[in-house]
């Protein structure tokens, strides 16, 4: 199944998808040297985001998040690409200046179509996501 | 995107690899957004500190001192940090000495705040600005009507080395009205403190979806600004709201109709006692009563806020560790009234560090050893960075709570007030 979405940061990434239906700050949401979700009491607390095709709703907190998303990345401890339904500012700077290929505004609600575990390939450049194992 | 002449050569790398990446950056995003052009902007504001040092590297090749302002958010202190005994403060130190150096070679202001407005630079109604600091893109929207958008640290860097911006988002008026409403639900803010303005903040951020502008309805016009900045910043924590109209209180909001641009909103939230003893349940992340820590100044203190905690401190010997978040000129003031005195005498510090994401006495990577495994805090945005960045337990309380926290080093459960 191929879902066409806007380009936010180009290139292409592959891995399973993690998906969370609410917003993601790379500052809080991610530890940059484990690549895990710290925040307590948050849904996803413990998960690694390393190499995963993470989906999520849209951005959010503090501008520092791209930051972060900078050190994560010379660690190696960032999702290999991102699916949002809508981006904002912070995030897209951070997918744009760490060069994390990210796509927003996907045609079909890829939050209720993907699951956690699926196996996807994002070809941002293109604007494409394609779901290729349930 | 159209570019001007002057943005191709920059493009081109005709002022060097700096510029050029820098612009290339603005370009990718502004695409990303639809943006027309890039824009001058009146001044910018950077955190070298939170910058990291390869990227300042590559932004600032061969980039000359700029002919626009450009200021700075707070900074770390690693020689104070040393002289405090934090034993990794000098793996701290040699990069931010190069970093200071090469800010100061870029003309660039060195006021180490949050809360520029405090020390008298503030933008006017209209002015575009390029900021890094979630708290100061709303601070600034919200409270003095500047055209700020979203944007990131990283981005900060770019726009305040071409002295542009992209033309997007919240620069743009038709983009300033607020698309969803708070209504307060039988919330009596008459005797609230700083703190349960921080948590309705908190709770509106987290409560928002998306980060389009926010109408708050149902407060008291002409809110005192420290209650004002308190509500306005801590949504972009929980959330990613960049500009919030308190209807009767801030500059594009004398009315309903003017902060929703004569339009209905899209959702209409409302607010009342359960959410806010959610939110400040939430914000309450511990499981015994012992503080290691207490901290201020999320975001910088003013004068006032400053002047109750002395008033607190003053004659009194803390058993944790204290730390106001303020600029080198509200420090000043402070000092000459005597409040300094009374905090440090007390045991506590006042500087222009972060009390929240970069706290040194919280911070792992700072303290080693000596980290505080608990703090608390009246601010929201604080709680929130101390949990999640320092990974420790957190009790967010009003002032007077906190306050008495350092002199006990317990906390006092505090009943909920909207019980």
């Amino acid at each position: 199944m191929e879902i066409k979405a806007h380009t936010v940061s180009a290139g292409k990434a592959e891995g399973e998808a993690v998906v969370y239906n609410g917003p993601f700050s790379f500052m809080g949401d991610l530890d940059p040297n484990t690549g895990k979700v710290p925040a307590p009491r948050h849904e996803l607390e413990g998960q690694s985001l390393v190499n995963k095709v993470f989906v999520f709703t849209t951005g959010k907190g503090s501008s520092g998040g791209d930051s972060i998303a900078w050190m994560a990345k010379q660690k190696g401890n960032v999702p290999s690409a991102i699916i949002c339904m809508e981006s904002e500012p912070v995030l897209s700077g951070a997918v744009i200046a760490t060069e994390i290929p990210a796509v927003d505004y996907p045609e079909k609600n890829v939050l209720k179509l993907i699951k956690t575990g699926d196996y996807i390939k994002v070809d941002a450049t293109r604007g494409v996501i394609e779901v290729v194992g349930k | 995107m159209l570019l001007t002449d002057e943005e191709k050569k920059m493009r081109a790398g005709e002022y060097g690899p700096g510029m050029q990446r820098a612009i290339s950056l603005l370009i990718t995003l502004g695409d990303s957004f639809n943006a027309e052009r890039l824009v001058p902007i009146s001044y910018g504001h950077i955190s070298y500190d939170f910058c990291p040092e390869d990227f300042w590297n590559l932004m600032t090749e061969e980039v000359p001192p700029t002919p626009h302002r450009v200021t700075t958010h707070p900074s770390y202190q690693p020689q104070l940090w040393k002289e405090w005994g934090l034993p990794l403060a000098d793996q701290w130190i040699d990069e931010h000495e190069r970093k200071l150096t090469a800010f100061r070679q870029l003309g660039w202001l060195r006021t180490e705040t949050c809360a520029e407005y405090l020390i008298g630079i503030m933008p006017r109604k209209g002015d575009i600005v390029s900021m890094g600091g979630s708290c100061m893109q709303v601070a600034n929207n919200s409270l003095f009507g500047a055209r700020v958008d979203r944007m990131g640290i990283l981005v900060s860097m770019a726009a305040a080395v071409c002295g542009r911006t992209p033309l997007m988002g919240l620069l743009l008026p038709e983009n300033r009205y607020a698309i969803h409403m708070v209504e307060l639900d039988d919330l009596d803010v008459t005797d609230w403190t700083l703190s349960d303005f921080h948590c309705l903040g908190y709770c509106i951020g987290d409560t928002i979806p998306g980060f389009k502008p926010v109408a708050v309805h149902g407060l008291p016009h002409n809110l005192p600004f420290d209650f004002a900045r308190a509500l306005v910043i801590s949504m972009p924590t929980s959330g990613a709201v960049t500009l919030a109209h308190l209807v009767g209180t801030t500059p594009e909001a004398a009315t309903v109709e003017e902060a929703l641009g004569n339009k209905k909103p899209k959702h209409v939230i409302r607010i009342g006692k359960r959410e806010m003893i959610q939110a400040w349940e939430r914000l309450n992340v511990w499981d015994n009563d012992i503080v290691e820590h207490v901290a201020f100044g999320c975001p910088h203190a003013t004068i006032d806020e400053i002047a109750r905690i002395a008033a607190l401190l003053d004659g009194k010997t803390i058993k944790t560790s204290l730390l106001i978040g303020a600029s080198a000129p509200v420090k000043t003031l402070a000092g000459q009234q005597g409040y300094v005195d009374s905090i440090e005498n007390a045991g506590g510090h006042i500087i222009p560090v972060c009390p929240s994401i970069s706290n040194p006495f919280t911070r792992r990577d700072i303290a080693g050893e000596k980290q505080a495994k608990s703090a608390a805090t009246n601010s929201a945005r604080g709680a929130h960075y101390l949990a999640t960045v320092s990974g420790i337990k957190v009790f967010f309380g009003t002032e007077e709570a906190c306050v008495n926290a350092a002199i006990t080093g317990r906390w006092k459960g505090e009943t909920l007030r909207w019980k």
